[in-house]
């Protein structure tokens, strides 16, 4: 997310599920679409039937999307920017990139400050500051880009200065020879040629080619440098706002991107607006002082006040500030998933809600994570089942009494036992409809949350620390039974006055006279009696599939992001059997709804030549960033280093790991091999099978899904079997310096050993669905897995660390 | 009209959708099962499994290859466990299904011997024991829908019609795809024909379907046999004992297995 944001302008997907049905050819990588969203892989099948598309899968494991792939070519966990690096050297040095479209729609030609350098015998960008502990903070000042004396951009339009960004990228990439590549990665040259190829043949302007990824490129210490990669390919091979063509990041669960859109990320408020923080932004005026120059984002005031008068209702004037004083501010501390943890273990956590999500299974390094939960005072364990997290005082090898926390278990209603919208993948806002009364004493996590608020104002009626923002919070969903539905129109936005629900964001204002809660979701409740979200109308067949009235895209109904880029800059489509919006010469006709300027408020149109000169119009530039100048942590472009343990030095400079990243260790919960550990000699990766849904919680207590994968088992090569006398269904037991795992091995021809670097490399692997409660019990795989993350956004690397694997005693399943 | 199944095997991505839908649907429990190299899990069809996807993974033209064939009743036009069963619980219906009458079958198991694709299965662990099997959904299809399995399909590898149009399709995908099509449709002339028929894109020893079936339908030499039948009714009762005998015994051998098992 953070890489797409860092692309484009937003953290989601650019195009949508059906839209994979225009794609010529399609890559996977770090995604298991198969297995994992099934239902995308009937998308991609269409397109193959009707289109002759190819599907190419990188996986380090043959999996049941590598099955159905024209080409499947293994991969070392956590290479994926040499591999990527290596597609853009190709497409660079060979001329197969889309040159009008990068000319047009991207920063190439934008000229880079003359300081600028990367130290490639260091691994550095310039404006490395090393602190002791080898953690580099960069200063951005040598990456931006040259102004002339009116503030415009400069630019070389012939893309040859060797400061223009099309020019350094050469030169950064000119090192991802397919030799590098593919010895690093651990895959043939010959292989590594046929992707490269095959994928750049979409760099045309009839030609999609579409990339799909998941949590095998964002869970990594450079997981937003991989997206980004992949970002930058896009945009090489004008695969960008083209139907079939996107960045198109496939959450994991069904609603995450409706969870991320509401602020669950800490440093988020709703709709992505970025979180103040107590230094920074004392005031609403100091706030509103970070709002970008340029872009769409200068009408973030706008969707500021309106949030805050939707949050505080009466009490939010303009006088003061909308009540922006009461609006908590962050710390400088991070405090994402492993912080918490880290603080935790530290007992700095008194209490914890962990709401439909089970950390005792999900999170990484579970031997602390679960000795810290202890430190808690209390717990609230909302969920369908007890998880493990709610019965993590009486699991396996602990005694119960030692235990202090008080631990509550709130049984919360399944997704078809209650009402509310879904956000898929694709940004459509979806309405479900309650099928069923809840179980039992069961309840929705609404009727939860508004009787706990509730609860917490009638303590603070009696007077409190701050009783203001608590006993003043506009909170009206109802006296009794709260109702989604109000909940849906104070998201959607009203204007104040008449309370009448808002057409879209474009339709909010600054001055306290709109109230909304997520500006990006404005239009999809618009209408009461005929919400948009609630539209069930399909396309023709035949079409493209932009399903305009089926559900609600945010944002204002764009099923495909950036869309101005589907049509040269004078409007005429790339591709005329993929015309998703056309410039006639004299209006507009879309067949998405446009994401550009295209209609004055007068209904007069406007013409291509002004939305082509801003066709990323999130983006500051305006343009599809290939250079990021600002945003990330970690670099102006993607570099490759290795995970942060690995078996093999870093071949493309000094520099062994992401410099950038943060390994606390706080408590010891960041013990890490240290490189060269012969005790660790495989590589080691997780991931997730069809069977199972995450922490498992909900499929390990389904007894027909269970049944066809009912144990935790560890996947490893014929190879790697022989060499440790090992015959399938023999116990093995996996260790890193953090943990066990013991389950019987999967002797697979899915997993093979690959060469790196001319040595013969074991990759083992295995699910994390397993734990301690339920109907089907095994160890979990987190119980391995490093608390160490991305550097931009702290996700951790479970997708990639050094392990040992041993013979242990006895065969068959290992249940806890 | 007769119906039927295609079942499009390069299409089938092993989700397994069809395997849960048809337990769901059909109220039937899950079984004790255990870890399993290959995917595949019961390891076979039973009583109360109806259809099973089986993985297969191999090396094949030097790449890694699997396959998941989804295994179920075929619905035979000429189906030899009709024309074993004694009791006449078992009938090849109009629509193409071949059911199972539970209150005329006294599961003396001669379909479960005659069927050449081993499908009928018996209930263990009954005191009173019918035969079992994948019905079609003939409940679904006589009221106009789909079976489960072709129902919940996300990749719409099973797909469900007229015979006669199923074959029609078939032979289209094969003359629009060459290479990527066997140019054999399973079921077209296999014991017969049968309902449920099958495309596949690798040769079929790597799938789960039985290459050696004759063309010929069983019951023309089941026949044969079965005109001993009134001689051999005498022995059915002697038999049914014995029967039942054998089946508490296996019974309990394979309770005492799940127990060893730690089941």
């Amino acid at each position: 997310m953070a890489g797409l944001a860092a692309s484009f302008g937003r953290g989601a997907m650019t195009n949508h599920w059906i839209d994979y049905k225009n794609a010529d050819v399609v890559i996977a990588i770090g995604a298991n679409p198969a297995e994992n969203h099934p239902m995308a892989m009937r998308w991609i099948d269409r397109a193959r039937e009707e289109r002759g598309a190819k599907l190419i899968v990188i996986d380090p494991k043959f999996n049941r999307t590598a099955a159905m792939a024209d080409i499947y070519v293994p991969i070392r966990p956590g290479t994926d920017i040499a591999l990527l690096g290596g597609i853009l050297n190709y497409a660079l040095s060979n001329d197969k990139y889309f040159k009008e479209y990068v000319a047009a729609y991207t920063n190439a030609s934008f000229l880079v400050d003359p300081g600028v350098k990367f130290d490639d015998v260091n691994g550095l960008f310039s404006g490395a500051a090393e602190s002791t502990d080898g953690q580099v903070k960069y200063d951005t000042k040598s990456w931006q880009f040259q102004k002339d004396a009116d503030g415009k951009y400069k630019l070389d339009a012939k893309l040859e200065d060797p400061l223009c960004v099309l020019q350094l990228m050469k030169k950064h990439y000119a090192r991802y020879t397919p030799k590098m590549v593919s010895d690093t990665c651990g895959m043939t040259e010959a292989d590594f040629q046929k992707v490269a190829e095959t994928f750049c043949a979409t760099g045309k302007a009839d030609k999609a080619g579409m990339i799909l990824y998941a949590m095998g490129i964002t869970q990594s210490t450079h997981g937003s440098q991989n997206v980004r990669a992949i970002a930058i390919l896009q945009l090489l091979m004008g695969n960008i706002g083209i139907p079939g063509g996107g960045v198109n990041a496939q959450r994991g669960e069904s609603n995450v991107q409706g969870s991320t859109d509401m602020a669950l990320l800490y440093n988020n408020l709703p709709g992505y607006m970025p979180y103040p923080t107590a230094a920074a932004h004392p005031t609403l005026a100091k706030y509103n002082e970070s709002t970008p120059k340029a872009g769409y984002w200068t009408n973030r005031p706008k969707f500021m006040a309106s949030m805050l008068k939707s949050w505080w209702g009466a009490a939010a004037t303009k006088a003061n500030d909308f009540c922006y004083e009461w609006l908590p501010k962050l710390d400088a501390r991070d405090h994402t998933h492993m912080s918490i943890f880290e603080a935790m273990g530290q007992g700095e956590v008194k209490g914890l809600f962990a709401w439909g999500q089970n950390v005792a299974v999900g999170g990484p390094n579970q031997n602390k994570a679960r000795e810290a939960l202890a430190k808690l005072e209390y717990l609230v364990a909302v969920d369908l089942f007890e998880t493990e997290t709610a019965g993590f005082w009486n699991r396996p090898g602990v005694n119960p009494a030692d235990i202090k926390t008080e631990v509550f278990l709130l049984p919360a209603a399944a997704s078809f036992e209650k009402q509310g919208t879904v956000a898929n993948s694709g940004r459509w806002i979806q309405w479900r409809w309650k099928a069923v009364e809840p179980l039992g004493e069961s309840k929705d996590d609404l009727w939860i949350a508004d009787r706990l608020f509730k609860a917490i104002k009638k303590e603070y009626a009696a007077g409190g620390v701050m009783a203001d923002p608590i006993l003043k919070l506009n909170w009206s969903y109802g006296d009794d039974e709260p109702s989604a539905e109000k909940v849906a129109m104070e998201i959607n936005g009203t204007t104040v006055a008449d309370g009448k629900l808002v057409p879209g964001f474009a339709s909010l204002k600054d001055d306290g006279t709109t109230a909304c809660g997520c500006w990006i979701f404005s239009g999809y409740y618009q209408d009461a009696d005929k919400p948009a979200c609630k539209n069930r109308t399909k396309d023709e067949p035949g079409g493209l599939g932009s399903n305009l009235n089926w559900s609600f895209a945010w944002p204002a109904n764009r099923r495909i992001v950036y869309n101005r880029c589907a049509a040269d800059p004078a409007g005429k489509p790339w591709d005329p059997q993929r015309p998703l919006i056309a410039w006639d010469g004299e209006k507009w006709v879309n067949k998405d709804v446009p994401d550009f300027g295209w209609k004055n408020a007068d209904g007069s149109m406007i013409k291509p030549e002004t939305s082509a000169a801003n066709p990323f119009i999130m983006n500051a530039e305006a343009k599809g960033l290939l250079w990021n100048a600002s945003s990330l942590k970690d670099g102006p472009l993607p570099e490759h280093y290795e995970p942060v343990e690995s078996l093999f030095a870093n071949k493309f400079s000094k520099r062994q790991f992401n410099p950038a990243i943060t390994i606390s260790g706080k408590g010891d919960f960041g013990q890490r091999a240290e490189f060269g550990d012969k005790n660790y000699p495989y590589v080691c990766t997780t991931y997730r099978l069809t069977e199972h849904w995450q922490s498992g919680i909900m499929t390990r207590n389904t007894p027909w899904l269970g049944e066809m994968m009912p144990d935790m088992f560890v996947e490893l090569s014929e190879s790697l079997a022989a060499k440790l006398g090992v015959a399938n269904g023999d116990r093995v037991t996996v260790s890193t310096v953090r943990g066990e795992v013991t389950a019987p091995a999967m002797v697979s021809a899915r997993m093979k050993a690959i060469k790196v670097h001319g040595k013969e490399t074991d990759v083992v692997g295995m699910p994390w669905h397993w734990g301690y409660k339920g109907m089907f019990t095994g160890d979990s795989a987190n119980l391995l897995t490093p608390h160490f993350g991305d550097a931009n956004t702290n996700i951790p690397e479970f997708k990639a660390f050094v392990c040992n694997v041993k013979r242990a005693e006895g065969t068959g399943p290992v249940r806890r | 009209m007769s119906k039927g199944m295609l079942i499009d095997l390069t299409k089938c991505m092993g989700c397994r959708g069809c395997q849960v839908a048809c337990k769901q649907w059909n109220d039937l429990p899950a079984e004790k099962t255990s870890y399993n190299q290959e995917f595949t899990n019961p390891q076979n069809r039973s009583a109360y499994t109806w259809t099973l996807v089986e993985f297969h993974t191999t090396t094949y033209e030097e790449k890694t290859l699997s396959t998941f064939t989804k295994t179920q009743c075929l619905h035979c036009e000429h189906p030899a466990c009709e024309s074993v069963c004694i009791a006449g619980a078992i009938k090849k219906q109009e629509n193409g299904a071949v059911t199972i009458d539970a209150d005329k079958c006294i599961g003396c198991r001669y379909c479960q011997v005659a069927c050449p694709f081993h499908v009928p299965k018996y209930q263990y662990d009954k005191l009173f024991p019918k035969m079992q099997k994948c019905t079609m959904c003939f409940d679904r299809i006589s009221s106009g829908m789909k079976p489960a399995c072709a129902a919940t399909c996300p990749q719409g590898a099973i797909l469900f019609g007229d015979r006669e149009e199923l074959l029609k399709t078939a032979k289209a995908r094969i003359a629009k795809n060459k290479t990527k099509y066997l140019d054999h449709i399973y079921g077209e002339h296999e014991v017969g024909g049968t309902a449920v028929m099958y495309l596949s894109g690798v040769p079929l020893n790597l799938t789960a379907l039985n290459p050696n079936v004759a063309d010929e339908a069983v019951p023309n030499f089941t026949w044969k046999a079965m005109k001993q039948l009134p001689f051999l009714l005498g022995a059915v009762g002697v038999a049914s004992v014995g029967l039942l005998a054998y089946s508490k015994r296996r019974t309990d051998i394979e309770a005492d297995q799940r127990k060893e098992d730690g089941r």
